[in-house]
């Protein structure tokens, strides 16, 4: 048995769909291949599905948080409080609009944003908060807007990783002024290539997001430019796919849960032998990825290697770590430890498959090897 | 052929048969050309599918190759978009904050606010009135102490002036680079569009000369530090190997970057057009000459496009067909109502767009642009387009101008 940690069929069950899809679309009298109807349908079933006001398509979860970034108006000189540990995205969004990323470190059991380290580094320079949820977990979302409320910040909810999930009655990607998702292809609602979508609540966000991803236009006046705007849209192709896969999308995010419950419970007793699960339950959660908190990770890794079991270290390395961004790591010359629970989680975060097309074999064979690795 | 759908005929003629299309004619399609070409874009679709990688995958890979090959650049690198790929172009050139980028004032807005999202600060010129490019004299009364870099733009269906303004940059050690974004096929002296300066780009928009379905861009260099840096800029500043290898999500960033992958699906139905390339710009070439035969001695039409002799040896490429018309607006409206499509490229100058309010330029700085934005007006150009296609636009042109507004829709 051979488990890739990333499986090249994702969308087998598809392929034909996606086939016909792409020649629908070519050979469509209306020969509108980006932001066209299907796009405009995908965003509708998507506020359904979420209640957002608004949904807005774009380029990918990066694109979103670009163009959310940009809605602020956040440029030289405003500084955004991100996750330490988290994909490049968060800083890299500021960061390019001249502003400066500043970073707070992690709670080093769920591994997101922690909200007290959050509010020791707000200054008069910060403009906006911008928690992420990671892995399976969304970060803790009251306490951002409780946050948010009392220092008159804006959010923004990186979602990306769990479309899907409910904490309390609030879908993830609504608690933030404005939320955004990620459609890529090994994401929860992952698609055939790139996209993505902004979510608020609030229609003059909306609107600017709107004109932003498309050259700062507003949808009426071609080629009359408002604001600088970006090229981030979303394409008919991906949108027909995205429409025909969203009816199966809960129950597929159902099968994660199930491995997810699984595996949790056949790791509880591993606890003492420096193995944490992630915590059980549904509630503020998405399986989008299965990642344990192993002291012994690279022996844990080589051993599930040998048994032909993939596995993924998704942030070796705190993003102040990263030379991408040593330029905002430590401007006031804060000290070595600053963040020690994103070193922590870097050092010890290790992901097993969780697709929902796993078999419950394959599933079993994963959880035994790792288990037998403890023996 | 005449059957009241209006199929696609070859045949030529003025009036006549043609005048009884009830179709219309849209600005664009690729519906006929593409239903040919299905079973190959099948076949790359396949592929991508085997290899389970949809985007940066290896069919991205394949189509860098095959461009790399079509048009001599040593790097080839795939984005998500046109203006995605200028933009990095100009973040892998170096360009700091507040560095100015002379670029023309008639263009696509994407030419000036890559500048701006680069960080830059566009610095407008006016453009030659024939050539619809970059003016060399006015480039060079642009310049100032914080001008970095000076990107013409190769509109429509002609390259800038690139003598002129290779050595105005070569004069004040300024970097080059090209919106080439709509030049696929144009060559200088040999060299593809793109490869003058520092880089260029592609842009595959759907309605490109090399179009496909989805938003796509490519950067093209000979520059092997300037292709390093735009490669790790558009897959967030990762290091090491990416493309076509996806735990490269988790390598290290050595800049800060974004995400500017290409979808595989978009390479796989660009892999397959680019068989047909030199075709449709010979069929391009032919659709534009006819258009010139039917309508350089309409009234009120001021001109059709010409193309400029240049220093060295270049070959058009009909992406667009611009001609300067009277009472442009007023003939858009009739043609619409004829069920023709039009596209007014572009209907205000970048200088004069509220975008660049802050810039300070006013009206009247750049005559040769706020001219043209006056009575520039793009025509029905593509290779599926019939002959007697071409005949029934200039019909209409012809009738608005006589007064014999015709049916109206």
């Amino acid at each position: 048995m051979t488990l890739p940690f990333f499986p090249p069929d994702l969308f087998e069950a598809d392929r034909e769909a996606l086939l016909k899809i792409v020649h629908e679309v070519a050979v469509s009298p209306d020969q509108k291949f980006i932001l066209g109807t299907r796009t405009a349908e995908l965003e509708r079933a998507l506020r359904e599905e979420t209640g957002a006001v608004d949904v807005i398509a774009c380029s990918s979860g990066t694109g979103g948080l670009n163009l959310s970034v940009a809605a602020l108006g956040i440029g030289p000189g405003d500084e955004v409080i991100v996750p330490a540990f988290c994909c490049q995205p968060v800083a890299s969004s500021v960061a390019n609009a001249g502003g400066t990323p500043v970073f707070a470190d992690v709670d080093p059991r769920t591994m997101v944003l922690d909200p007290a380290d959050t509010e020791r580094r707000i200054t008069g320079r910060t403009k906006a908060i911008m928690p992420a949820h990671v892995f399976s977990i969304m970060a803790d979302m009251p306490a951002f807007l409780d946050i948010g409320r009392r220092y008159g910040l804006p959010v923004i909810e990186d979602a990306a990783v769990a479309q899907g999930a409910v904490l309390g009655d609030t879908a993830a990607g609504r608690w933030g002024d404005l939320g955004v998702f990620s459609f890529f292809q090994v994401k929860a609602f992952g698609t055939a290539g790139e996209g993505g979508v902004v979510l608020t609540d609030e229609k003059d966000l909306a609107r600017r997001v709107r004109m932003l991803r498309n050259h700062g236009q507003d949808g009426v006046h071609r080629f009359r430019h408002h604001v600088v705007g970006q090229n981030s849209r979303f394409d008919e192709v991906l949108a027909a796919f995205q429409l025909h896969r969203l009816p199966t999308f809960a129950e597929r995010l159902e099968r994660r849960a199930c491995i997810a419950d699984y595996y949790t419970e056949r790791f509880a007793p591993l606890a003492d032998r420096g193995v944490l699960a992630p915590p059980p339950g549904r509630d503020g959660r998405c399986y989008y990825v299965y990642s344990l908190l192993v002291e012994r990770r690279e022996d844990l890794r080589a051993y599930l290697t040998e048994r032909s079991i993939g596995t993924h270290v998704y942030y070796p390395v705190p993003l102040p770590r990263q030379p991408a961004f040593a330029a905002w790591a430590a401007p006031e010359g804060c000290a070595d430890d600053d963040w020690p629970n994103a070193q922590q989680v870097s050092n010890r975060n290790l992901a097993i498959p969780i697709w929902p097309h796993l078999t419950d074999a394959q599933v079993e064979y994963v959880a035994d090897a790792v288990c037998d690795f403890f023996d | 052929m005449g059957a009241p759908t209006g199929a696609p005929a070859t045949a030529g003629g003025s009036g006549g048969p043609a005048a009884q299309l009830t179709r219309g004619v849209p600005f664009f399609s690729q519906a006929a050309s593409f239903a040919e070409i299905w079973p190959s874009v099948a076949r790359h679709v396949n592929d991508v599918a085997d290899r389970g990688k949809y985007s940066h995958g290896r069919k991205v890979g394949e189509l860098e190759k095959a461009l790399a090959s079509y048009t001599g650049a040593r790097f080839a690198i795939g984005m998500n978009s046109g203006t995605d790929a200028l933009v990095l172009l100009l973040r892998a050139v170096g360009l700091r904050p507040g560095e100015e980028v002379v670029v023309p004032a008639f263009s696509f807005v994407a030419t000036a606010t890559s500048v701006s999202l680069a960080r830059g600060r566009p610095a407008f010129a006016d453009i030659d009135p024939v050539s619809y490019s970059l003016d060399p004299d006015s480039a060079a009364a642009a310049l100032t102490d914080r001008t970095r870099a000076v990107m013409p733009v190769h509109l429509f269906h002609q390259m800038a002036d690139m003598a002129a303004l290779g050595e105005l940059a070569s004069r004040r050690d300024l970097v080059m680079v090209e919106d080439s974004a709509e030049a696929i096929g144009m060559r200088w002296d040999g060299r593809h569009a793109g490869l003058l300066g520092t880089g260029g780009v592609l842009s595959f928009f759907p309605t490109k000369t090399l179009g496909a379905l989805g938003d796509a861009g490519m950067v093209l260099t000979d520059d092997p530090e300037v292709a390093e840096r735009a490669g790790v800029l558009r897959h967030h500043g990762r290091l090491g190997k990416t493309i076509d290898h996806i735990a490269g999500i988790s390598n290290l960033s050595g800049v800060s970057g974004t995400n500017s992958k290409m979808d595989d699906i978009q390479a796989a139905v660009l892999m397959a057009k680019l068989t047909r390339l030199d075709r449709d710009i010979a069929r391009r070439a032919e659709l534009a000459g006819a258009y010139g035969k039917r309508l350089r001695d309409v009234p009120g039409v001021l001109r059709v496009p010409d193309v400029v002799p240049r220093a060295a040896e270049t070959n058009p490429v009909w992406y667009v067909y611009v001609v300067e018309v009277e009472r442009r607006d007023e003939l858009v409206e009739h043609l619409a109502g004829h069920g023709i499509g039009t596209e007014t490229y572009y209907p205000s100058p970048l200088h004069l767009q509220p975008c660049f309010a802050d810039l300070g330029y006013r009206p009247g700085q750049f005559p040769a642009a706020e001219a043209a934005c006056t009575r520039t007006v793009a025509l029905p150009l593509y290779p599926d387009l019939a002959d007697v296609e071409v005949d029934v636009v200039c019909d209409a042109i012809r009738a608005f101008y006589a007064g014999r507004p015709g049916r109206s829709a």
